[in-house]
């Protein structure tokens, strides 16, 4: 299983959770995991396609063909809004 | 990046340098961070600083509040890694990045970014290329609370 963190309005379009465990049956790589993502929450897996939305692992943002390792700190990463608006 | 830069940027060398980069709930005194950078160098003579507030209105909508999210870790990195970013690439001594938090009333301080350098002009430019990268890199998001309800702000304006 892989956790993954969810921010802002990723969290709100999975139900209002903080993570997500998700099983990688077909392959290790962050694409797959991407898949899985699709699969269960399209609406996440719509903007993942888009860009709109970025994985994070250990703290970077991730390559599809990067591998998913076991204990790997994984995140969906919504448009960032620090600062204030229009500063 | 080198491996160097990415193990800089993992965790602060020193406690002084801890205080010089934070995420933090609790409001901040302009007049004790200021006091932070000066210390730091007698050499600084320009200290350019910006100061981000909570606003009323968004997009020509009320807001009553804001509350910001941020990725524990991830987002004190990014900050030390646009410090240290500054003072290599521009001509400042030193440099405080600080950002809050958890629910923020109207009119209270958000984010605060001090350059300081010999001269003006080096101070200036550094301080509003920190706010501008701030804005791109650090995973911090902002729930704005409005009379018809919330909304997590999506785009950079």
């Amino acid at each position: 299983m892989v956790t993954v963190r969810l921010f802002g309005m990723t969290k709100m379009l999975a139900g209002n959770q903080g993570t997500l465990s998700l099983a990688l049956h077909d392959g290790k790589r962050v694409r797959d995991l991407v898949a899985v993502i699709e699969a269960a929450y399209p609406k996440i897996g719509e903007l993942l396609q888009k860009k709109k939305v970025l994985l994070s692992v250990n703290q970077d943002i991730a390559h599809e063909d990067l591998e998913v390792k076991d204990g790997d700190e994984i995140a969906l990463l919504p448009p960032f809004a620090g600062g204030s608006e229009g500063c | 990046m080198s491996l160097e830069q990415v193990t800089k940027a993992d965790q602060p060398a020193t406690d002084d340098e801890a205080m010089l980069v934070r995420v933090q709930r609790e409001d901040f005194s302009i007049d004790e961070e200021l006091r932070r950078v000066r210390a730091r160098s007698k050499r600084i003579g320009g200290i350019a600083m910006f100061l981000g507030t909570a606003r009323d209105r968004s997009k020509g909508k009320d807001v009553d509040g804001i509350t910001f999210e941020h990725y524990e870790g991830m987002a004190q990195k990014k900050l030390r890694e646009i410090r240290e970013r500054a003072l290599k690439d521009f001509d400042v001594i030193e440099m405080l990045v600080l950002h809050r938090y958890g629910a923020i009333g109207i009119g209270e301080n958000i984010v605060l970014i001090i350059a300081g350098a010999e001269h003006r002009a080096e101070a200036f430019q550094a301080c509003k290329w920190a706010i501008d990268e701030l804005k791109q890199i650090t995973p911090i998001w902002k729930l704005e609370h409005t009379p018809e309800g919330e909304v997590w702000v999506e785009e950079h304006p």
